[in-house]
């Protein structure tokens, strides 16, 4: 089944507390792209009290690396986050990749002053402004982000162009 | 009440290709998108995911028919 449990995923990772940067296609979602997403992607802060709450937080939805075969050893602890940077996770509340550092961004710390505050479904979070997801896809360099940017870059040249909801 | 951010000047150099595929981006959608609220992208979103996962599963689980040639 194509997990895409953006709001579960995000709301047991803030109610755990846990410091983390929304990007990629969650960090669309959020700001109005009309795509797609089967995971979703956020960069966490490595500081070790932050990862404790993450490994807290996503214990009991049985992490495991997605596409590994079955049975492979994998400890979900604070030593498997220090050891490793990125990880690829299938839970049983959906797909997340954990990003220690993401290119053209940096690490969390780095990547923070590039971001903005959502509130949402009760939670608040951070996710990259919309000028930094182009840059970080830009970054990526990935043929298949080519059309991504394309939409983003339409969706900047809406919010500075476009009319102002009805309604307000 | 949406959230409409006021974007930030940004230095880019133009690719030839993002701007053809600029040409097809659908803005009707970017416009509904951009008149909802962040929680309510991510709600439209999951609804769109979950309505198709059930045709995905209901494509997975229909038996394979065939015609009176035997084609299926």
């Amino acid at each position: 089944m194509i997990e895409a449990n953006l709001s579960g995923l995000l709301s047991v990772l803030s109610t755990h507390g846990v410091e983390y940067i929304v990007i990629g296609g969650g960090a669309g979602v959020l700001m109005g792209l009309a795509r797609t997403t089967l995971d979703v992607d956020i960069v966490y802060s490595r500081d070790l009290a932050n990862m404790q709450r993450l490994v807290a937080a996503l214990q009991e939805h049985r992490p495991y690396l997605r596409g590994a075969p079955p049975g492979l050893p994998f400890r979900w602890d604070v030593d498997t986050l220090r050891r490793g940077l990125n990880f690829t996770l299938v839970t049983d509340i959906g797909n997340l990749d954990l990003l220690g550092e993401v290119v053209g961004g940096g690490d969390y710390r780095q990547l923070l002053p590039f971001t903005k505050e959502i509130s949402a479904f009760g939670i608040t979070f951070r996710v990259v402004t919309l000028e930094q997801l182009i840059r970080l896809k830009r970054a990526a360099g990935r043929p298949k982000d080519l059309e991504v940017i394309a939409e983003l870059e339409a969706l900047l040249e809406e919010l500075a162009g476009g009319d102002p909801p009805a309604g307000g | 009440m949406a959230d409409r951010e006021i974007p930030e000047a940004i230095d880019r150099t133009v690719d030839p290709v993002v701007e053809a595929y600029k040409r097809d981006v659908d803005r009707t959608l970017l416009r509904e998108n951009l008149k909802l609220t962040p929680e309510q992208r991510v709600i439209k979103f999951e609804q769109f995911m979950r309505g198709f996962n059930e045709l995905r599963g209901a494509a997975r689980r229909k038996p394979a028919t065939s015609d009176a040639d035997g084609d299926t």
